[in-house]
């Protein structure tokens, strides 16, 4: 017997309650887990971002488009390697408005020499490029929908409404996928020219974003500085910024609810702390008699806080390695395959972070230590002539 | 025979709800080196109060207590706590075992506060048993054993760091009589046999019977003290 032992026994008195604590500090563990993932596939694309590339938008706002002409002027800059351009078409496929995916007009060429992460599984990029009304689209959509090489698909768009009948056919002659783990594999790529022949004439020879590929990394942000130096003078300007910056401004958009997964992150944090807390508390009180009668034996106040401090930390690491071992075959056999598969445009990636993983234990163990300190507290200034003059 | 407790006009005042009581009044006691004394009196009377400051477990308002030339009036709470562990025996009325730990592993737990290593601990605690005769009951949890056992592994904790004083409140309290019985037979031997010094509270005047002294207290004063009829007292 030792005193971590003795400690630890404790648990065992009363093993519906310790089995409760237990399980109420595991499903807090999964579910903050399950937020910071949500945060963590979110954001992933700023952390994640290449660090060669410039995104050039209109300086006003994002929604707010650029003259075509900008690309080539872009294209002249010394220190950039390629350039490409996109606009965000708003496509839905008709009967199934409720599927968000995210189609981009894209110059077919280049494109994909900028965003070379993205590789084709079936058919050829040059297949795509000589077909104006190409498409290609994620090996994930691509399954959701059922579409093979060949498919026509039919979609519309709010943003650009097709003058004739509103909507707008594509064949598909490609599938890709990626090998980087934040790219999103449900997104529809056509011909920008496709969009601009078809296009009413106000909104023709516009992109939505430059892209840029640079030829030192290391000298991105300069790059991005030079580019809207260029366009100074001009009627409309630019904001270039590296990706990160980019992802990062457009997550902007979504900060409040970022803002509000953190904060429900933390108060599931605080109703832990306080389920924990309470079960030391009732124990202690339970055990008011004994602890007076190890008092009396010679056990010195910082023995007793010792023994509420261990259980509790053997309480809530029981509960975090509990959690954590739910977490992970919820979110890597479940919830985060199915994710991906059905909201790949939120999240491409939707897997714990092992950093945040590691995380949850430490906290569980350093919530169980805050939350019995008031307990231990107590427990240690007990007056032994009165804690044995108590009957529970 | 020399007095192991000296208490020498002993003041023990509580203050509740800004009333102060005064529960021992400029009491002077002496408790000699191998007795078996016996503390009664009515509810109030300051028994209890009084044990606990020979116990080292409450600090008296004034006067002086010295256990084996020791002032324990003096002592810093570090200082009293490891004084309590090595020189002092507790029997409670209500036993306080840990529900958690074995018989063996009660007897035991003093012995976490030395540095005694776990084997000659264990050894210590299954001698302890021996001697109150709870030789087979050493693996059963509280819970599993009588009042009477209970209280006899209680007494085996009690003696298992061979203190200088056994101080019981109330040891036959919650005990049927063949019970308490057994429980002052087994504290009569510790102090015949084994040389223990031993104070006890009690109502019952059977089982101050078996003491070799009775202390009568009354509103915190000394009011007499009795040899027992089967023993007489020579002090």
């Amino acid at each position: 017997m030792t005193f971590a032992s003795l400690a630890a026994r404790n648990l065992l008195r009363n093993k519906v309650r310790t089995l409760l604590t237990i399980l109420g500090v595991a499903v807090a563990v999964v579910t903050f887990l399950l937020l910071r993932t949500v945060i963590s596939a979110w954001t992933g694309a700023a952390e994640f971002a290449a660090k060669d590339r410039v995104v050039s938008r209109h300086k006003v706002t994002f929604i707010m488009s650029l003259p075509k002409r900008y690309v080539d002027t872009i294209r002249s800059q010394p220190d950039v390697k390629q350039a490409t351009y996109a606009n965000w078409f708003g496509g839905r496929s008709p009967g199934n408005e409720r599927e968000f995916f995210a189609t981009l007009a894209v110059e077919p060429k280049t494109y994909f020499e900028v965003y070379d992460e993205l590789t084709f599984t079936e058919g050829s990029l040059a297949a795509f490029v000589e077909d104006k009304s190409g498409a290609v689209v994620g090996d994930v959509l691509a399954r959701k929908f059922g579409w093979k090489l060949g498919d026509q698909v039919v979609l519309e768009s709010g943003i650009f409404p097709n003058p004739v009948d509103r909507t707008w056919s594509f064949t598909v002659r490609g599938i890709y996928t990626t090998t980087s783990r934040t790219a999103d594999r449900s997104t529809f790529f056509f011909h920008w020219s496709y969009l601009n022949d078809g296009a009413p004439q106000i909104v023709r020879d516009e992109v939505g974003w430059v892209v840029s590929r640079t030829k030192d990394p290391s000298r991105t942000a300069d790059v991005g500085v030079a580019i809207d130096r260029t366009f100074d003078s001009e009627d409309t300007q630019t904001l270039s910024q590296d990706e990160a910056s980019f992802n990062t401004s457009f997550l902007a958009g979504f900060s409040v609810i970022l803002s509000a997964i953190d904060l429900v992150s933390g108060v599931i944090l605080l109703i832990m702390m306080l389920v924990l807390g309470n079960t030391i508390a009732m124990g202690v009180r339970e055990r008011t008699s004994e602890y007076g009668a190890m008092r009396a034996i010679g056990f010195l106040p910082k023995h007793i806080a010792g023994f509420v401090v261990i259980e509790a930390m053997v309480l809530s690491a029981l509960g975090g390695v509990v959690g954590l071992g739910l977490s992970v075959p919820i979110v890597e056999k479940g919830l985060g395959g199915w994710l991906e598969q059905n909201m790949g445009g939120m999240f491409p990636f939707f897997r714990i972070p092992p950093v945040m993983a590691v995380a949850a234990v430490f906290l569980s163990l350093a919530l169980g230590l805050l939350a019995s300190a008031l307990p231990a507290w107590q427990a240690s200034k007990i007056r032994v002539t009165e804690a044995l003059r108590r009957v529970v | 025979m020399t007095a192991l407790i000296e208490l020498r006009q002993i003041v023990k005042e509580f203050t509740r709800g800004g009333e102060t009581l005064r529960v021992l009044e400029n009491l002077d006691l002496d408790v000699e080196r191998g007795s078996f004394e016996a503390l009664m009196g009515p509810s109030g009377s300051g028994k209890s109060t009084l044990l606990n400051l020979m116990a080292g477990l409450d600090r008296p308002t004034g006067g002086s207590i010295a256990v084996d030339g020791k002032r324990v009036d003096r002592m810093s709470e570090g200082e009293l706590a490891y004084w309590r562990a090595n020189s002092v025996g507790f029997v409670f009325q209500s036993y306080n075992l840990l529900p958690v730990l074995t018989a063996v592993e009660n007897v035991e737990l003093p012995l976490l506060l030395s540095p005694v290593h776990a084997t000659e601990r264990r050894k210590r605690a299954e001698v302890a048993l021996k001697v109150v005769g709870l030789t087979d009951r050493m693996s059963h949890y509280p819970r599993m054993l009588s009042g009477g056992q209970e209280q006899r592994v209680s007494i085996a904790r009690a003696i298992v760091a061979d203190p200088l004083l056994i101080v019981a409140d109330e040891p036959t309290g919650d005990l049927d009589r063949r019970s308490a019985d057994e429980i002052l037979t087994l504290l009569e031997t510790l102090n015949s046999e084994m040389g223990k010094t031993i104070v006890m509270v009690t109502h019952d005047p059977a089982a101050a019977a078996r003491a070799k002294l009775t202390r009568h207290l009354d509103k915190g004063r000394l009011r007499a003290t009795e040899a027992s009829a089967r023993e007489p007292h020579g002090a």
